[in-house]
């Protein structure tokens, strides 16, 4: 049907979070070191990603940081062509869940790789990422 | 504990729908579910608004919906179960009649997604689900979500990009029948395959579109049902589930845990097994969701969906129609109305009101599938004409 009339409201809302990350800031610190780590509870070994200060499984809240090294296998993957408002421009991008040794699995940006040619089971590496100005992030690239 | 039924329905047209607010839109289906039931408005005492939110301007939708609808003074609540919210008011409702609350209870589903930009809309859905670990600095998006499962079904089952074609052809069929759908015409799978790819291997066609829409349901306990109505179409089951924000911390791609143990639970309350129910409403924000959904819900064997839609079994005549109203992709997927538009579409099909969709009743049972998120929340209802 034909576009109606409408009232454009007057008072648009920027929102901007920020975001805790005081529990977790051995990650973002490890990230800037190029290191990839992760939170293993103390109590019952449960390791988990993304890393969380209080255990899901047995509800412990003492916790270590564990080297998840840099090798995973990619498991699933996707090339995003219609990008979200706040990714416009920034063309396709590939995205991938990768899984470590020990079976963690982690979602980030894949490079590397044609989507055509991708295939689950392919060899990644994590690598550390951060741009000046911009928040510290971790990418994986077809090896 | 009483037994509960619908009473009555109400749905709008499905659409873009710059003729109306969310109130206005609302007010189409619960004037229409409140007629049809025959039912004082006085004696609805709970109206559960299932809504998401935030690409419209209110954000106290109930109270707004309800003082429009002259429905102000009932109990209310507005509830959130992503894309599943429309069940999940459904859930709510029924509990109040279930648990001697109220006599008669009102569900609404409303979404009004057009008023912000299309790239504003995919931002707000793409956010959803873990927005730190998974949008922040990746820039996910709800068709990614699915094209994650999509790849790995494939891979693992498979399954070829005709096939999920094939689900997007059958339901633009059975949307050209349904004069409440957003998308009134037929496609054909060259047409599905040559469409732009959104998240590969997922294309335009293989996606519902964004739309404004409400559907109401009127509830009621068994005395006042069977007062109100001749049809009383009865809720025998109701099970949900959930799982990870994270998909990174699920266990498989090929399938949704949440709807299997949704599916698991509703089956066991209403006694009944897969092969019992006469028509489904699946989840099929994706052409791979309602691939995954046949399975899921039992009713093939895991990696036999693709065997059972290329036999035809998912049309009328067909051993188990799904989604013959036209499903999300072409009847359209107002998020927070799709669940009550699924209840009241079974409803139609078992009272035998669906005209040139009607499919064969043998057992008179229905199932609804309703999915929020990437099965982040799962809610299947079971529903029966005895």
């Amino acid at each position: 049907m034909s576009e109606q009339p409408s009232l454009h409201s007057s008072r648009p809302l920027t929102l901007r979070f920020d975001i805790p990350i005081s529990k977790t800031r051995e990650f973002w610190d490890s990230l800037r070191d190029g290191k990839f780590v992760t939170t293993k509870c103390s109590e019952c070994g449960n390791v988990t990603f993304p890393p969380q200060a209080d255990c899901p499984r047995c509800m412990g809240s003492e916790f270590e940081w564990v080297d998840l090294g840099r090798e995973a296998t990619l498991v699933t993957f996707t090339s995003v062509q219609v990008a979200p408002a706040s990714f416009a421009g920034s063309g396709p991008y590939m995205i991938g869940i990768g899984e470590f040794r020990g079976g963690v699995k982690v979602l980030a940006r894949l490079e590397g790789i044609e989507p055509k040619k991708a295939r689950p089971g392919a060899k990644l590496r994590i690598e550390a990422r951060s741009e000046k100005g911009g928040n510290p992030y971790y990418v994986f690239v077809a090896c | 504990m009483s037994r509960v039924a619908i009473v009555g329905i109400g749905h709008s047209r499905f659409g873009r729908r710059t003729d109306v607010n969310v109130g206005e839109l609302a007010f189409e289906s619960i004037k229409e579910a409140v007629d049809d039931a025959g039912v004082d408005r006085k004696e609805i005492k709970n109206v559960v608004v299932g809504t998401m939110g935030s690409w419209y301007e209110e954000l106290l939708p109930a109270v707004v919906v309800n003082e429009y609808a002259g429905l102000s003074g009932a109990g209310t609540m507005r509830v959130e179960a992503a894309c599943a919210s429309g069940s999940a008011a459904l859930k709510a409702a029924y509990n109040s009649i279930v648990s001697g609350e109220t006599d008669v209870a009102l569900a609404v589903g409303v979404e009004k997604m057009t008023e912000v930009d299309s790239p504003t809309s995919v931002e707000l859905i793409g956010r959803a689900g873990s927005y730190m670990w998974e949008f922040e600095n990746f820039g996910m998006t709800f068709p990614a979500y699915y094209a994650l499962y999509a790849v790995s079904h494939m891979n693992r089952y498979g399954t070829t990009e005709e096939d999920l074609a094939r689900i997007s052809v059958k339901a633009h069929r059975y949307g050209a029948m349904n004069p409440l759908a957003q998308f009134q015409k037929e496609i054909t799978i060259e047409k599905v395959l040559g469409s732009p790819v959104v998240a590969w291997p997922l294309k335009l066609y293989d996606a519902c579109p964004l739309t404004d829409g409400s559907a109401a349901v009127v509830l009621a306990t068994e005395d006042v049902a069977k007062k109100l109505s001749d049809t009383p179409i009865w809720i025998k089951g109701v099970g949900y589930s959930s799982d990870t924000a994270n998909l990174g911390r699920r266990s498989n791609y090929v399938g949704l845990e949440a709807a299997v143990r949704a599916a698991g639970r509703a089956y066991s309350m209403a006694k009944v097994s897969p092969g019992d129910i006469d028509v489904a409403t699946a989840h099929d924000c994706f052409t791979i969701a309602e691939l995954m959904a046949y399975e899921d819900l039992g009713f093939c064997r895991k990696g036999e969906g693709t065997k059972l839609l290329r036999e035809g079994q998912t049309e009328i005549g067909g051993k188990i129609p799904v989604n013959v109203d036209g499903g999300l992709k072409a009847k359209g997927h107002p998020v927070g109305a799709t669940g009550v538009s699924m209840a009241v579409e079974i409803t139609k099909q078992l009272r035998g009101e669906a005209g040139r969709r009607q499919v064969p009743l043998r057992k008179g049972l229905g199932l609804v599938h309703n999915v929020g998120g990437t099965g982040h929340y799962a809610y299947v209802t079971i529903l029966s004409r005895s």
